[in-house]
């Protein structure tokens, strides 16, 4: 007997398999926060690694935040809006990479509970002229513990503090990397990731030693 | 059930209901908003919304499934139904899957916005969101992202 060769058979094993009808697999996205005071090369490393050239989207501080934000006057809660840079890897058919800029300040930080959902870290990019615009970043990544990375950008090669001095000033623990890149060469931006992924495995192989 | 006529002088109070759905022109202080006798500019229906006005009045509710990266398709098996300008142009982008966010940049809706809107196709059967399994990134997921990472120069 040959099912195969049955039109019956055949139409029902078309409906059995009707999941595959869909259009292809949704790859799975994953995501690294790219966060830090404004003009410090955020967007520019954002669109140095991107395969697209970096989108924008618009958030709003919504209801949620003004406990947080405690504006007083109601009006003010739909008046506050914030653009995010974000880019885009394909590692391969079924993994995304997206990169999301956030400005590192804390009245922003209403929003990155959302968006440290699932990330696998942070790049907080320093400007060593204004090192202190970091500070909320920093504090924040330290209590939600988020794998990060302090990344100094060396505009045109050039730094006022070394890093030693930059670590000092922004007391991190002596596991967080503190590291030099330059924001607008592709090759530095994947090196400064890479140390944010490495962070990111250690941690994730800690918890899953915890666990088992 | 029947409802006394508010053009009716004769209609009789009643306390119970909240008072500005009794309020006719013979209320207390008269105040009725101007009728709407003509539709807006047809320019203004489609860009200029307050973001509010798109997702009738909703700033929170926000599915907690629905992230910045969250991948969304179309639900093929969705039957066709009318809809918003917005929610078809949202559904016009998710031939391919497409992250929330990125609905969000290319439509130019607010995130939020587009949050609630995803939220509310896929309510209606008309967009897959695909929710991970797993929310926190394991060992091999990263290691296959550094590999990619490294490949490229």
């Amino acid at each position: 007997m040959d099912y195969e060769q049955s039109p019956d058979r055949h139409v029902g094993t078309a409906a059995v398999g009707s999941g595959g009808d869909r259009p292809k697999r949704a790859p799975v996205p994953v995501k690294i926060i790219v966060a830090g005071g404004f003009g410090v090369g955020k967007t520019t490393t954002v669109g140095a690694i991107s395969e697209i050239s970096p989108l924008t989207t618009e958030a709003e501080m919504t209801s949620a935040a003004v406990g947080i934000d405690d504006p007083g006057q109601a009006t003010m809660k739909t008046t506050t809006t914030i653009a995010m840079d974000f880019g885009v890897l394909t590692i391969d058919q079924t993994l995304k990479l997206y990169i999301f800029g956030t400005p590192g300040q804390s009245r922003f930080a209403f929003m990155w509970d959302d968006l440290i959902k699932g990330a696998l870290g942070a790049l907080v990019v320093v400007d060593t002229n204004r090192i202190d615009d970091c500070y909320p970043a920093v504090d924040y990544f330290e209590r939600a513990g988020l794998p990060f990375v302090v990344g100094v950008n060396t505009f045109n090669g050039q730094m006022s503090y070394s890093l030693d001095e930059v670590r000092w000033a922004l007391a991190v623990r002596e596991d967080v990397p503190v590291l030099a890149f330059d924001a607008r060469f592709r090759g530095s931006v994947r090196d400064a990731l890479l140390v944010v992924l490495d962070q990111a495995l250690d941690k994730a192989i800690r918890q899953k030693s915890t666990h088992s | 059930m029947t409802y006394p006529d508010s053009d009716d002088p004769a209609y009789p109070a009643r306390p119970s209901v909240r008072p500005f759905l009794q309020s006719g022109p013979l209320s207390a202080g008269g105040y009725s908003p101007a009728i709407r006798d003509s539709e807006p500019p047809a320019a203004e229906q489609t860009s200029g919304l307050r973001p509010f006005v798109i997702t009738s009045g909703r700033t929170d509710g926000t599915d907690p499934d629905i992230g910045m990266e969250t991948q969304v398709t179309v639900n093929p098996a969705a039957g066709p139904v009318r809809l918003s300008p917005e929610m078809r142009a949202i559904v016009g982008l998710c031939g391919e899957p497409v992250s929330v966010a990125e609905i969000s940049a290319r439509l130019r809706l607010h995130l939020g916005v587009t949050r609630i809107l995803v939220g509310d196709l896929r309510a209606a059967g008309q967009l897959d969101v695909h929710v991970l399994d797993n929310e926190t990134p394991d060992p091999e997921t990263i290691m296959r992202v550094i590999r990619g990472l490294r490949a490229i120069t």
